[in-house]
Parts: C-alpha cells; structure tokens; sequence
C-alpha cells in the first residue's frame, strides 16, 4: 500500500480507505487547520489569541500546529500572537503539571485559572506557569453548586462556566479571539447534545467555527473539520503526550450522546461528518430581535412568535398536574380555558426564562436542589 | 404505601406521568391527559368550527387514543366538529384484516363513521395487482410511495377540512435526531411543525404532538381501549433506528429530554443561504410533490402504460404512431427507473447500517428470522418482517414492565381475563401504520420506506 499522494509507503488509513505517508498526512493535517482559520476570514494579522487547553489529545495537536505555524518562516507562517490558558479543578492535579511542562518543552508561558474563579468577580491576572488553587471559600460554593444539579444540567453549565472564563480572560489579556480546540466527532457529539437540551437556537454558536455571542472576543474552532482518527495518528506519529480523561459526568445526556456517536465513528464516519454538515447549515444569528442575553450562557433570549411550542405545553403539563378540583371545576364550567390555563403562572416550570434565561438554561436551573445558589432573580 | 393523588383529589395516585414524574389517580391522568391535548388543539387553532376532520385510523394505540379523545374532546369543549375515520386497504390479502377490524371496533365503540379506502379506490390498483404486474422485486418501493400519498388522496375523495394523524412527542423528537443524522435540512425544519400543508392542499396536523408515547399507552390501558399492535417488526431505516435507540436511552436518564429536543427543533432556524427544495403541487394529481410529477404519478404511469403488446401495422400512419409510442415508453420506463433507482437510493445507504447499533432492531430480529412474511403480501414472500397480530402475552410483558416502572397501584388489571379480552395487545413501542411510521409531512416528504406493509426498504432490506 502506497500513499494516494506522493507514492511512499503508507503509513496511515483514514476512514478506511485513504492512504497516506506519514509525511502527507501530518501536512495534510497542517493544512485543514489553517484553511479552516484562512476561509474564515475573522483574524487581522499578528492578533492576540487565547489558546485554551484541556491537556486532552485535541488540545496537545492544537499546541503543535499553533507552534508549527508560527514558527515558519515563510508566506504560511501564522500571524498570531498566542496566549495559552488551562482551567483546572482538583480532582486531576497531574494533568495541570503536565500540561506545564509541555508549553515549557514549546517556550510558551501558559496561565492556570481554577474554575471556581467563575464565582470570583476579581479579574487578575494570576503569574504565569503557576499552579495556584484560589480562596478555598469559592471552592466550596462552586463545588455545592455543581452538586445540586443532576449530571446532565452539571455537565451544561460547566461548558458556560468555561466560555465564561476564556473570556474574561480573554479580555484580560487583549486577545480579541479564542481558540479551542473541538474535532469534527466533538462537534457531532456537541449538536446532539445542543439539541437534547433544548439549545437548538443555540447551535450555530456552540457548534459552528465561530461563536459570536461577546462583542469583543470571538471564540474560535479551527480543528473542526478534524477528526478523531486525525488527531490520534497526529498524536502517534508526532509522539506528543495527552492526557485522556473524561470530564463528563456519567449517566447523563452527554454521556450517552457521546458513547452513542464513538460507535457510530467505528462504523459510520461519513455520519458524523454528514451531522457537522448539518451543523454548518443550522442557524442565522437574529441578535436584533433579541429582547436580551441569557446571564448564564449569553445567548439570546428567543422570542420567535410562536403561537404554541414545546415550553408552553411543558408548563401545562405542569399545571395540570398539579392544579386542585376546583380548578378543574373552573375549567369545564369556564370557556376561557386558555386564560385560565396560562394565568396560573406560579405553577410555571420556568419563572425565570425569557427574563434572566434561555430555554436550556432555564431547564437546569429547574433541576437544581438549591436554585437559589445561581443567584439570579 | 399509598401515596395521594398529587392534584389534591382524595384519591390515592396509581400511577406516575411519565412525562412530569407527578403521582396522579387514574381521573387526575385522564383529566391532565386531556386536557393538554386539548389545550394544544386550541392553542394551536387545529379545527374550526364545523370542519370535517378525518382521523388517520390504523387501528393503533395512537390512531385510537386520538380518536377516543377527539371524540371527548369534540362533546366536551363544543368544538363542532365532524369527525371521521379513515383508513387505507392496501388490498394486499389477509394484511389488513386484523387492523381492519379494530378500526371497525373503534367506529362501533366512538360511534364515528369509518371510510375505509382502498388502493383500488385511490390508485386504481391493488399491491396484489401490482405484484402481479411488477414482479417482486420493486413493489415495495410502490407500496411506499402509494402509502404516502394514501392519506392524502383519501381525504380528498372524503372532502375533509383536514386530516388529523397519531404521531406523538416520541415520533416528533425522534424525527429530529433522524434528520440530523441523516442531514436532511428540509426535513429537519419541517418536522417539528404542528400542521403542515401548502395552499391548496388538506393540511395535517398532529394534536398529539406533546403526548408523550408511555402516556398513551398508559391512557390505553386504564381506559380499556381496543387497539391493535404490532410487534416493532417493521424495520425503520437505518437512522430512524439509531435515532429511535438514542432517544430510548436519553429518555431514561432526562425524561424531558423529549420535549427539550422539540422545543430544539421549533426554535432552530436554517440559514438563509442554505437552498431548500421547495414543496410544490404535482402537476397531474395536484398533491404534494417535490416535483414537477410526483412519484406516484410517474409510478401509476408506468403501470398503466406498461405492458399492453400493439399489433403492428405496416402503414406509415401506423409506423409513425409506432414510433411515437415506443419513444413514449421508452421516455416512461426510464422515468419509471429513474424514479425506482432514486427511492432505491435511500435503502442502498442504510442497507448495511444496521449493524452495531441498532440495539433494539437486533432483537426483533432474532423474532423475525423466522420468516413470517405472508406470501400473498405486497412483497411476494421476500421480506422478513411482516406485521403480524402478535403474541399477547409479549405485549403484556412490555405494557407490565411500563407499569412497574410509573404504576403506583397495588395490584395492576393487566391479567384480568376480561381486559386481556378486550385489549386485543397492548404492545408500548408501536409503529403502527403509515401515519406512525410517517412523522414527516405531506405526500413526497416522508420516508421512502415501506413500513405499513411489509417493512421493508425498498426492495434491497437484507434483513434487520
Ligand atoms: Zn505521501
Ligand atoms: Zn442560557
Ligand atoms: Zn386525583
Ligand atoms: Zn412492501
Ligand atoms: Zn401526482
């Protein structure tokens, strides 16, 4: 078997069928990143960027094309001014050093914001290359925080407490553009769980290469036309270190999504890529007929005339459950049953939405033990 | 424990809604029940006053359920309605005569008029006749086609305001997942509309869009209502079986999750560069088509026009009229390939899919490895999964696995000899019929898949 490009020996198969050198491939790989930042057209030359890394096989790659690019010299190289970033949490403590001593390997300083700084309306910069762990206070709320809600509103609302995060310190850093590093099966996996959560006015934002939602700093996904199967070639062939874990809560929507979408890469890669596609067409931003920013996740609170959706039949389930005999009484004797149906709004699952939330946030928040530790309202 | 009725009533709760989680006595369900399809009926602005509505009846839990409730409804709340029944005879020997005859119950129980139509009647032929015309090998793609248009053409001849068909939250939400995988954009915009129909066509609309599928089998079963089930022998396409799994799975962990992924597809918009194939009105018989002839059409013409030998005359005149009609069949056979070939298209993708992760298709088809498919049906004894009455004690396994799981009370009525009587099955996965199987719109628009008869794709399903 040779390689479908220059005839050496191969040394990678893609989906099967696609033959590639080692060579090949890893310029191959080189070259989609850059033509997914070049066909977009949102940086100006020698920009700041804040380049967020997990310490997974994604962020590692990230790392090594960021590194590649700008280290060129020629007409390709990548005019970019990075900034690196990793947001930790206590419970892996190695991923953190390790990650340090991979940006010392490349000569690039990285800063490490424990995510518990969510709850901290102080933005300083911490020094760069330490590990340090913040107030333990925070630490507590944040953790109680995410224990009263069942894992799949947890798994949700920590994505936002991490874009809110990239952000700040975005700001903080003058980086009008963020980086992450999400793949074509992330991405897949990403929309389904949009989708299942009532986001999907959301998923041009979430899923697609750029999220607009803050005025000042674009979030960028220049991997997304890469895949799994890339990345772990990438990762083999360029022996780059990663570290793999999983930080998605079990028994949630997210998990179950994305054990359903790594069985369908074993066999159905054209699907996943077919569901990016879908993706891509998926949304038309209408901030101007927002009536307002969900304060949780930015986006804008929807308000597409609809005579009926599935948030009012949600509250009426709700209110039918739950109304007294005599309301029943009331509703067959009365021939404004709509009225009556829709007054009696302190049934409502949602008191927030609309006002404060979004559909998909207002659904957490309706799941929390302690809704009161949002602090919102 | 008992455990009180959550609206207060006095009564104990028998069972937990499987879409709220609140313990409600059988009154309290049946009032909430209601009341929520009621309250999207108006909501939505469904019917008008007096309109003649034709209920897609299969003879299914959910064609049953809608037209017990319609019918209360229609008394309760005044709505003025006319409402019937219909449903289609593929004229396929012995298929439908189980499903035919609980429909028959349904009329007699709801005192509703039933219009039963026939292929025949819509078509012209029979899918016994077309077996015999086609041979085996593509007759599902008719059964398909004609299937999809049957509602549609019945209605019609029945001069109703509107059609109103079973599918419930279940089928929506799973209709979502599908398009996405699939990456139909149209689809996927269109699917989770409440009513659906372009000018001049019979609007459907779904009244039972937010009841959730274990509600209505629920409803079904406390109120001893008469349906007929299949086993899910059918096999859906491959992606409406990896998105039926998906859904499965997430329901158990996020029960809203159902209406979350509704709500999802209600409020998403498609970009406005993205090109929509646009619904149009077949050019010959006027309903909904994506083309300038719909398949049906281009189908019947082929029929109709296919086989009759011409004796040959020598004249010029007769040489000419020759030449003319031969060009013509030519023109009509390779339409009627193309358009064979183009529904085939669909199965060669998902042929193959099955696999690996349609978990719960693996197992029906263990069942359906015994080939049950009857020889006089539409595929001639091909396919394998032929909807069958099936067991009833199967069923019950499954409606008594849904009771432990939301049933409060001590002691279910399930094995009551008198119910089982009545309930013919009460199966809780049920795609019954070509309105079930059809979340999507109108005419052209659905699945090209051959469900209702024989659950087929096409005529290259290797088997689920
Ligand atoms: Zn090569
Ligand atoms: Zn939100
Ligand atoms: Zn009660
Ligand atoms: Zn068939
Ligand atoms: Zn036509």
């Amino acid at each position: 078997m040779i390689c479908k490009k220059c005839a050496s020996p191969m040394a990678v198969i893609l989906r099967k069928k696609d033959h590639y050198c080692e060579n090949c491939f890893i310029l191959s790989t080189n070259h989609k990143f850059r033509a997914c930042i070049g066909k977009n057209k949102v940086l100006s030359p020698n920009e700041n960027v804040l380049i967020c890394l997990s310490g997974g096989v994604g962020s590692a790659v990230l790392l090594d094309l960021v590194h590649h690019g700008i280290s060129l010299e020629n007409n390709k190289k990548l005019r970019i001014v990075p900034h690196f970033i990793h947001l930790f949490d206590d419970n892996v403590p190695e991923v953190s050093d390790a990650i340090l001593k991979k940006c010392q390997k490349y000569n690039f300083d990285i800063y490490f914001v424990h995510l518990s700084d969510y709850l901290n309306n102080n933005t300083q910069l911490p020094e760069v290359n330490q590990i340090v762990a913040l107030k333990e206070d925070d630490k507590i709320k944040f953790t109680r925080l995410l224990n009263c809600m069942p894992s799949t509103a947890a798994n949700d609302y920590l994505l936002k407490v991490k874009r809110h995060l990239f952000i700040k310190y975005a700001k903080q850093l003058n980086c009008s553009a963020i980086f992450t590093a999400e793949t074509t099966n992330t991405l897949a996996i990403n929309l389904l769980c949009n989708l299942a959560i009532g986001r999907g006015s959301q998923v041009q934002n979430d899923v697609g290469f750029c999220d607009v939602r803050d005025e000042k700093v674009k979030i960028l996904r220049p991997m997304k036309d890469i895949s799994k199967e890339e990345l772990d070639y990438y990762v083999k062939i360029k022996k780059l270190v990663s570290i793999t874990r999983t930080n998605v809560k079990s028994n949630s929507l997210q998990s179950a999504i994305s054990s359903f979408v790594s069985d369908l890469q074993q066999n159905f890669q054209s699907t996943i890529s077919t569901v990016c596609k879908t993706a891509d067409k998926i949304g038309d931003y209408e901030e101007d007929k927002a009536s307002g920013k969900c304060v949780i996740c930015k986006s804008a609170l929807f308000t597409k005339d609809m005579k009926l959706s599935a948030l009012e039949a949600t509250n009426i389930s709700k209110t039918v459950s739950l109304g007294n005999m005599n309301f029943q009484q009331d509703l067959e004797n009365n021939s404004e049953l709509l009225n009556i149906l829709e007054n009696n709004s302190n049934n409502s699952m949602f008191p927030l939405i609309n006002k404060y939330l979004c559909y998909g946030c207002s659904r957490n928040h309706s799941e929390m033990s302690k809704p009161e530790l949002l602090q919102i309202g | 424990m008992p455990v009180p009725c959550r609206r207060d009533c006095g009564k104990n709760a028998v069972l937990k809604r499987p879409k709220t989680g609140d313990a409600l006595c059988k009154e309290c369900f049946f009032w909430a029940f209601e009341t929520e399809i009621h309250y999207t009926i108006t909501k939505a602005q469904l019917f008008n006053k007096g309109d003649s509505v034709a209920i897609g009846a299969s003879g299914g839990k959910d064609s049953t359920v809608l037209a017990y409730v319609l019918k209360t409804l229609n008394k309760r709340y005044n709505y003025g309605l006319n409402l019937l029944l219909l449903s289609i005879d593929e004229g396929i020997t012995g298929y439908r005569d189980d499903s035919l005859e609980t429909v028959k119950q349904n009329r007699d129980d709801y005192e509703m008029p039933l219009k039963i139509l026939s292929y025949k009647d819509l078509y012209g032929w029979t899918m016994d006749e077309i077996v015999a015309q086609i041979g085996r090998k593509n007759n599902c793609t008719f059964c398909g086609v004609f299937r999809r248009q049957a509602l549609d053409r019945g209605a019609a001849m029945l001069d109703v305001k509107c059609i109103a068909t079973g599918h419930n939250a279940d089928d929506i939400a799973e209709t979502v997942l599908m398009n996405v995988l699939r990456g139909d954009i149209a689809r996927l915009k269109r699917c989770t509309s409440i009513s659906t129909g372009s000018e001049g066509t019979i609007p459907r609309v779904k009244p039972l869009k937010y009841t959730y599928e274990k509600e209505i089998v629920m409803y079904a079963h406390y109120k001893k209502l008469v349906y007929f089930s299949t086993e899910c022998v059918f096999a859906p396409n491959a992606y409406r079986g990896h998105a039926r799994a998906l859904l499965k799975d997430m329901e158990k962990i996020r029960p809203s999750c159902i209406m979350d992924i509704i709500y999802s597809g209600e409020t998403m918009s498609v970009k406005e560069q993205v090109s929509l194939p646009t619904q149009r009105i077949c050019s010959r018989c006027k309903f909904v088509s994506s083309q300038e002839v719909c398949k049906a059409c281009v189908l019947l013409e082929g029929l109709n026009k296919g086989l009759p030998k011409l004796g040959i005359g020598k004249s010029s005149k007769a040489k000419k009229m020759l030449e003319e009609y031969n060009s013509k069949q030519i023109n009509n056979e390779s339409e009627l390939e193309v358009a064979v070939k183009d529904l085939n298209n669909v199965s060669d993708v998902t042929v193959d899919k099955s696999k690996g992760l349609c978990r719960n298709k693996k197992n029906t088809n263990k069942e359906n490895d015994v080939d049950k498919c009857n020889k006089n049906n539409c595929c001639g004894g091909t396919c394998k999964s032929n909807a069958k009455n099936v067991d009833p004690a199967v069923s019950n396994k499954k409606l008594n696995m849904l009771l432990e799981q939301y049933g409060l009370e001590e002691q279910t009525t399930v094995n009551h000899p008198n119910n089982q009587d009545k309930e013919k099955v009460n199966g809780s996965h049920t795609p019954e019929n070509s309105d079930d199987e059809e979340p999507a719109q109108n005419g052209d628009d659905e699945d090209d898949t051959c469900s209702s008869a024989c659950g087929r794709l096409g005529s290259l399903q290797i088997g689920f």
